[in-house]
């Protein structure tokens, strides 16, 4: 009887020892008093433990993998460069010049940008040619609580837009909270609230609510509902979301080997006024000193887009998209330079014989 | 509910940090990212695209 109550005892006194619910040496009153809670957060906490699910990831890199590998965010048009340079590695500093012109869609521009990031605290800041600010704080408060502030300032009325989110990334789920422009003074705005969680070592299911109170009359509830199948390799995931307006987005990615990865996109409207369907297929190749991106969706576009490195601080890019529905085509050549005024020991390099 | 004149005050407030932040937020990334760098970059190396 003793010999089978011992090991239980032994195991009791170990849990309070891991970190997270390590208990103070000398209890208060009120931890005296709420211990019987404490104590049984503590054992469905290790309950929870128990499963080893893996976080999530967040709600908005859940089609990361497929933005990734499509390139519908990287490709352009006309004319551009970009000069980088990093005067610090650690903690990171480095301001960018980005110059473009001859595109189709966008008159000739210029944009500044500037980065610092350090452990904790990421800043970023892009201003153009017209004087509007694009300014990006990410403040980390610990492994798990990220807060990021996001902001676009014009001189211009109406164009201004401010973002605040804070991101918790718990055990094996993930919440965040959003707001879009938000005013005191009545409460209108967007407000946003996501949580995903795993349900297996596999799928992860979640939703997301938005709030939209554009007037302190009109105020809107939507709901939609996300779902993320990761293969246990990690090398194929498939997401879906759902919003109750009728509209379907699923996606699919997979690393076919080492260089290769192809992914899927299917956006499926089905409302009661418009129905429609687009489906982007795109694969990525990533070579020694180039990668290549290729896609092909249903509304008639082909293009393409290849990033060629000729020096670590050199790269050229050329793209092209060819629209066979409404007979168009778009052209784009760039060269990306990146200089440093550090030498290869203060960039962390080994030495060159 | 706040009254007219509070709100009328945290209008101008949101306002005047609206300027502030839009005339000295990539000022204040360049102070931080120059005052902080190891080693520290000269003047010119930061503006110019060619130095």
């Amino acid at each position: 009887m003793a010999s089978s109550s011992l090991p239980e005892k032994d195991s009791f006194d170990a849990a309070p020892l891991s970190p997270p619910q390590a208990l103070p040496s000398s209890p208060s009153p009120f931890l005296n008093t709420v211990s019987p809670l404490t104590s049984v957060y503590n054992r469905f906490y290790e309950w929870r433990k128990s499963f080893d699910f893996p976080n999530p990831g967040t709600v908005e890199n859940l089609q990361k993998e497929v933005k990734a590998t499509h390139l519908t965010n990287f490709i352009f048009d006309g004319a551009r460069a970009d000069l980088t340079k990093s005067l610090s590695m650690n903690p990171a500093f480095q301001v960018t010049h980005a110059f473009a012109l001859g595109s189709q869609t966008s008159a000739p521009s210029y944009n500044f940008g500037a980065v610092f990031a350090n452990q904790n605290v990421f800043l970023q800041g892009s201003i153009d040619h017209d004087g509007n600010v694009n300014a990006r704080m990410n403040q980390g408060w610990s492994e798990s609580n990220v807060t990021k502030v996001q902001a676009q300032l014009s001189s211009q009325p109406g164009h201004n837009m401010v973002q605040m989110e804070h991101d918790y990334q718990g055990l094996d789920y993930t919440i965040n909270a959003k707001a879009i422009n938000p005013w005191p003074t009545d409460l209108t705005g967007m407000f946003i609230g996501n949580y995903l969680q795993s349900v297996t070592k596999n799928i992860a299911v979640g939703f997301e609510t938005l709030y939209q109170r554009p007037t302190p009359e009109l105020a809107e509830l939507t709901t939609s509902y996300l779902a993320k199948y990761t293969s246990t390799e990690k090398n194929w995931i498939a997401t879906a979301q759902i919003q109750p307006a009728g509209i379907l987005q699923a996606t699919y990615w997979q690393k076919l080997s080492e260089k290769v990865e192809v992914a899927a996109d299917l956006q499926l409207i089905a409302a009661p006024q418009r129905r429609d369907a687009i489906t982007t297929l795109g694969a990525k190749y990533d070579l020694r000193m180039s990668t290549f991106r290729a896609q092909l969706d249903s509304t008639g576009k082909v293009s393409a887009l290849l990033e060629q490195r000729f020096a670590p601080t050199f790269a050229f890019l050329v793209s092209g998209e060819i629209d066979h529905f409404k007979n168009s085509a778009k052209v784009g050549l760039g060269v990306m330079i990146e200089s440093s005024s550090l030498t290869p020991e203060e960039m962390g390099m080994p030495p060159q014989p | 509910m706040p009254s007219e004149e509070t709100k009328e005050r945290i209008t101008k407030v949101v306002e005047f940090g609206r300027t502030v932040l839009h005339y000295g937020w990539i000022p204040l990334i360049i102070y931080v990212g120059y005052t902080r760098s190891t080693p520290q970059p000269t003047l010119i190396k930061l503006i110019s695209p060619l130095a």
